[in-house]
Formats: C-alpha cells, sequence, structure tokens
C-alpha cells in the first residue's frame, strides 16, 4: 500500500515536473505571446488605464528578463 | 524508492554535457569533430533573439581564426526547417554566416548537449568539452580569441 501510495505521488509529480527545454521556446519567443499579444498600442492603453486607477506611475512589472540565461 | 524519486528529479540535468565530459562517438562523426582543432559550437535558432545578435559577431571572429587550428559549427535547432534555410540564407546575404552549419530539427544533437539556455557556446577540444558559454555575450567576437588563446 505504501509502495502504492508513492507510484500515485509519482504519478502527481510527472504531471507538473515536465520541463519547457530552452530549445522549445519558440512559441513562447513569439512577440504574441507578449502581454496585450504584442500590440503595443493595445498595451501602452491598457497602461494607461492601470495607472491612472491606481493613481501611480510604474510598478506594473518585474525586475530581470525572462530567458534565464544570464 | 527515494533514490527513483531522485533520479527522477535531477534527470535532465544528469545528462547534460559539462566541463571536461567526452562527447559520445556517435556525435564525434555527426558533427565531425574527429580532429584535433578546437571546435567552436554555437546552437542558434532563427526565434531566438539573442541569437540573432550574436551570429554575425561569431561570424566576425571566424574571419581572423586560424581555420588548421580553430572550426567554429553551428547548430541551427530550429524544428521547421524553411525558417532555419531562410535564416542562414538573410544571415548569408548580409555576409554574416561564414561557418559550417549543421540543421538540427528533430533535436537530436542539441538534447544530447543539453544546454540551460539559448544561445550556448561549447568549446571542444579532442573530444571533451573545455568552457562552455551560456547565453548572450555582448563582444563574444573578442570573447571567442581571448579564450582560444588561453587553449592553445
Amino acid at each position: 500500500m505504501k509502495t502504492l501510495s508513492y507510484i500515485v505521488l509519482l504519478l502527481f509529480f510527472i504531471g507538473c515536473a515536465k520541463e519547457v527545454k530552452p530549445w522549445e521556446k519558440e512559441t513562447l519567443a513569439k512577440s504574441t505571446m507578449e502581454d496585450a499579444g504584442g500590440n503595443a498600442l493595445s498595451k501602452q492603453y491598457e497602461e494607461h488605464i492601470y495607472f491612472s486607477k491606481e493613481a501611480s506611475k510604474g510598478g506594473g512589472g518585474v525586475a530581470g528578463g525572462g530567458c534565464g540565461c544570464n | 524508492m527515494k533514490n527513483i524519486i531522485w533520479t527522477f528529479l535531477l534527470g535532465s540535468q544528469l545528462f547534460a554535457y559539462d566541463v571536461g565530459d567526452t562527447i559520445s562517438p556517435a556525435m564525434v562523426e555527426h558533427l565531425g569533430l574527429g580532429g584535433e582543432k578546437v571546435y567552436v559550437i554555437d546552437f542558434f535558432a532563427s526565434w531566438c533573439g539573442s541569437c540573432q545578435k550574436e551570429v554575425p559577431l561569431i561570424a566576425k571572429a571566424n574571419v581572423t581564426l586560424n581555420h588548421n587550428e580553430v572550426e567554429i559549427i553551428g547548430i541551427d535547432v530550429d524544428k521547421k526547417p524553411e525558417n532555419a534555410e531562410a535564416f542562414q540564407k538573410a544571415l548569408q546575404a548580409e555576409g554574416a554566416l561564414n561557418f559550417r552549419v549543421v540543421n538540427d530539427p528533430q533535436n537530436l544533437v542539441i538534447a544530447e548537449f543539453n544546454p540551460v539556455g539559448m544561445p550556448t557556446l561549447y568549446y571542444v577540444k579532442a573530444q571533451k568539452v573545455v568552457k562552455i558559454i551560456t547565453g548572450a555575450v555582448d563582444a563574444i567576437d573578442a570573447q571567442i580569441h581571448s579564450d582560444l588563446k588561453k587553449m592553445r
């Protein structure tokens, strides 16, 4: 029973641990995968509304890049 | 059971070439790494922004290298051959691709090297990995010359 529990637990890990390799990121590298689908004007418009509602400027992003290579 | 779990969790990183590792005979034959030269292997793809900047710089470094001692080999990991062909043609038209390129649409070559990022440069001497540079380097041409000088 204990072994069976481990196997079931391992099966859960399999679902979570699928790693996207660096050479498999072609689709993720597309501009359409960015916020607002790569539409710069739409992004600017949404940021304008966000900052107006928040009554502040900045804080809409995160520091650092996303490639994890540097 | 613990061993199985650890092997599973760490497995993806266990099968990556690191400094000091010997390249498999099948890969040596496939890429033509059997000579006495230092081989500089660059993994790139058309969709990789950093690679687009780096390949022309590597080509620039290649102009002044002694080709009896060093060979640069590009590995294009584009899955669509038409994308690889278009990217390489565009680079050639600009004079930014002057080294041998091996297309890897099945990603078998890069899966064996298993780098942690793109672009990645491997220095291979006597079928052994001597150095690995992962990620974009601004002056990669100068870096290649500097590294090769140290390897002589």
